[in-house]
């Protein structure tokens, strides 16, 4: 049953069939139209009921004093997503009390838009910090993009979640960190040297991208996905580029679609190489990363022969690549992978023998599967804690449909799982990048891209820390709107409840463990 | 046990099966010029100010097996308090404004401030966005630039020693010049 006719079917279902909508599919896409509130009210609580996740939730503005709620589900078992559509004006209901996740969204809409969200149980700011001033709303087409003068925070300063008790402190961290990291804060409440609770706060790397892309051209705006998050910057540009090439009808060529696929998975390689050095560096470990951060240079090398960058920018393009891979260096990228799997096996192997090692990792930072649907928690985060999600394998896009995905989930949830699942993924990443240069057939990389259309579309991808999902809306050949949401931006408020129980100590290894992008989430 | 014999004898660690002449070159002539500028080593924070993480890897790779900066007499330290100078990496964020700028008053002197990467030396793509003041001299005085998308742990070592050239032969006289701003020593 695909799931145009299941959601055909809850609807009718509904209690005594009261829920009324107009359901449409069309690219991959149900869309579901309730004609009022209690619809869509009545209209979440049956997609919650039948194990529908929301992925991703933004609002775009359709006239002076209208708006547009945008939500998009997903259901394990079906490549489709469901995209319902909400008219609202100032202030919508929430839906964070059926879709934990939604609470940041919605804090991102009053932020961008100044709509308010009535039920919610977090209204904070998110993106906009105390430095911004009141009634600032940056993605509100009435603002025209500018620098703004900020003075003294004129806004009240941030409430933090008060714990209290007797033998509680706190400890504030950030936002800037003691290491090359990026900023963040991190206010942990303490019971000797057990955590109690921990909060986050994010966005310090606010940048404006989603504003910043609007006016511009697509082809303007991949350097702008790229910067989203500089390691996932492939991701990135290959699922923009996915969008643009759904919205101009444009069919890249299978060479590009191979082209595409090494390079994410390299991107997985390099990216993977770095957590797993980070968290044996974490546990006071920097002799047994040397081995991976040795790899690791390696592949950015590699990257950089590759396609004149070590972080692989510029080089995906609407319609396909920019240049092609010689054979020489899909040569070198196979004799470089054959010596590395050896070489990286054994390091793996030898680090996990080592008892200081097991012994933090282990029963460290433990996420529950049952966090994952509640956070819509993806990548090997969530496949190290029961989950089995995996774009390329649940919605193939570039080369994924022609080379089987092997399924790998694990159970425990803690450091060790994530140690494991990561490793096991860059072996992984090493097949199929093998199975991509095997099978690579001849012919141009790059599609005709001239003629632009106008339309809205939706692409997701696998990135190295999970399902990243864009929108592009595109009107009069320049962008209306963007919104892109990386996996960090879910994953991030998995952390909060990781940490719980845990000594404070642990908690570099168990950031480590998760590596999430800042500036991918803060955007 | 004789100089030659400690360059070419066996080693504790395990042979590295690379070498980057180049790299090996301008680092010697970086610590060469440290010790000329600092008569010591070079302690330096790192602070990013609205980067999108590519900036920071490199400067992690910094202290990786294949470069190995502190063998050149660099150190990136914990605390801006132990820092004589202060990389910031992206353009300058409004939320990161304030930190930035705590963390450059935290420095003693020479408060040193090198900007990596294009975004912030001049902002870069961010533009006229609302959420950016720009690159890292809207808000600090920089030293010197090290531009790039980003640029690779090579160019930032070459950046570090235009930056102690610079102090040697007193080109740099911007109040932030550390040698300058160092209290005259009585005879």
């Amino acid at each position: 049953m695909g799931m145009l006719n299941e959601i055909e079917n809850i609807i009718s279902g509904s209690e005594g069939g009261k829920l009324s909508a107009k359901i449409a599919e069309s690219g991959g896409e149900v869309r579901i139209v309730p004609h009022g509130n209690k619809d869509f009210e009545e209209l979440m609580r049956m997609l919650e009921r039948n194990g529908f996740a929301l992925m991703s939730l933004f609002c775009v503005q359709t006239s002076a004093k209208e708006f547009q709620l945008i939500y998009a589900f997903e259901k394990t078992g079906h490549p489709e997503i469901a995209v319902v559509h909400r008219r609202a004006g100032e202030s919508a209901s929430s839906v964070a009390s059926l879709f934990p996740s939604a609470c940041w969204y919605e804090r991102e809409i009053t932020d961008g838009f100044g709509m308010a969200f009535e039920g919610a149980f977090d209204g904070r700011r998110l993106f906009l910090h105390e430095t911004y001033p009141d009634g600032f709303h940056p993605l509100l087409k009435s603002f025209e993009n500018r620098r703004i003068e900020c003075s003294r925070p004129t806004a009240e300063e941030y409430a933090f979640k008060k714990m209290e008790g007797e033998g509680v402190y706190h400890i504030p961290v950030g936002p800037v960190h003691a290491g090359i990291i990026e900023p963040g804060h991190f206010r942990f409440s303490v019971i000797g040297e057990t955590i109690f609770n921990m909060e986050i706060r994010m966005f310090y790397k606010h940048r404006g991208i989603e504003k910043l892309a609007e006016g511009k051209t697509p082809e303007e705006c991949i350097g702008i996905a790229e910067s989203i998050s500089g390691d996932e910057s492939v991701a990135n540009a290959v699922a923009f580029c996915m969008a643009a090439e759904k919205i101009g009808g444009i069919v890249i060529p299978e060479r590009a679609r191979r082209i595409r696929t090494i390079l994410m998975e390299l991107e997985r390689i390099y990216s993977h190489l770095g957590d797993i050095a980070g968290m044996i560096i974490d546990v006071a470990y920097p002799a047994g990363a040397s081995p991976f951060f040795v790899m690791r240079e390696e592949a950015l090398r590699l990257n950089a022969e590759l396609t004149g960058s070590r972080f692989m920018k510029n080089y995906v393009c609407i319609g396909g690549v920019r240049k092609d891979v010689s054979t020489d260096s899909a040569a070198k990228i196979s004799r470089w992978l054959k010596e590395f799997s050896a070489r990286f096996d054994s390091a793996v192997k030898e680090i996990l023998s080592f008892s200081m090692v097991v012994d933090r990792f282990e029963g460290t930072g433990i996420i529950r599967a049952g966090l994952i649907a509640p956070l819509h928690l993806t990548g090997p985060a969530a496949r190290a804690s029961s989950g089995e999600m995996d774009t390329r394998r649940d919605r193939p896009y570039a080369a994924y449909g022609s080379i089987p995905i092997r399924r790998m989930s694990m159970k425990e949830g803690d450091v060790m799982a994530r140690f494991k699942m990561k490793a096991a993924e860059i072996g992984e990443s090493a097949r199929i990048i093998k199975a991509c240069i095997g099978g690579m057939p001849e012919g141009p990389v790059r599609a005709d891209a001239a003629n632009a259309r106008d339309g809205s579309a939706f692409s997701v991808v696998e990135a190295p820390r999970g399902q990243n999902v864009h929108w592009l809306c595109v009107k009069g050949g320049v962008m209306e709107r963007y919104k892109a949401r990386t996996a960090s931006f879910c994953n991030w408020q998995s952390i909060e409840h990781a940490v719980i129980g845990n000594i404070v100590p642990d908690f570099p290894l168990i950031n480590k463990s998760l590596n999430l992008s800042y500036a991918g989430t803060d955007l | 046990m004789n100089v030659i014999s400690r360059i070419i004898g066996r080693k504790a660690t395990e042979d590295f099966a690379f070498t980057d002449a180049e790299f090996e070159k301008v680092g010697l002539a970086l610590k060469k010029e440290i010790d000329g500028a600092f008569g010591r080593s070079l302690a330096i924070r790192e602070v990013d100010s609205g980067s999108d993480n590519a900036a920071e890897i490199e400067l992690v790779n910094l202290n990786t097996p294949h470069y190995d900066i502190e063998r050149f007499g660099v150190s990136f330290v914990a605390s801006p308090r132990h820092a004589d100078a202060m990389i910031v990496t992206g353009a300058v964020t409004q939320n990161m404004k304030i930190a930035v700028e705590k963390t450059y008053e935290a420095m003693p002197a020479p408060k040193l401030v090198i900007a990596v990467g294009d975004d912030a030396c001049t902002g870069g793509i961010y533009g006229n966005s609302y959420a950016v003041l720009g690159g890292a001299d809207k808000v600090v005085p920089v030293d010197v630039k090290i531009p790039g998308n980003p640029p690779a742990p090579a160019e930032i070592l070459r950046g570090l020693l235009a930056l102690m050239k610079k102090i040697r032969t007193g080109k740099i006289t911007a109040p932030s010049a550390g040698v300058h701003r160092m209290p005259p020593s009585k005879p």
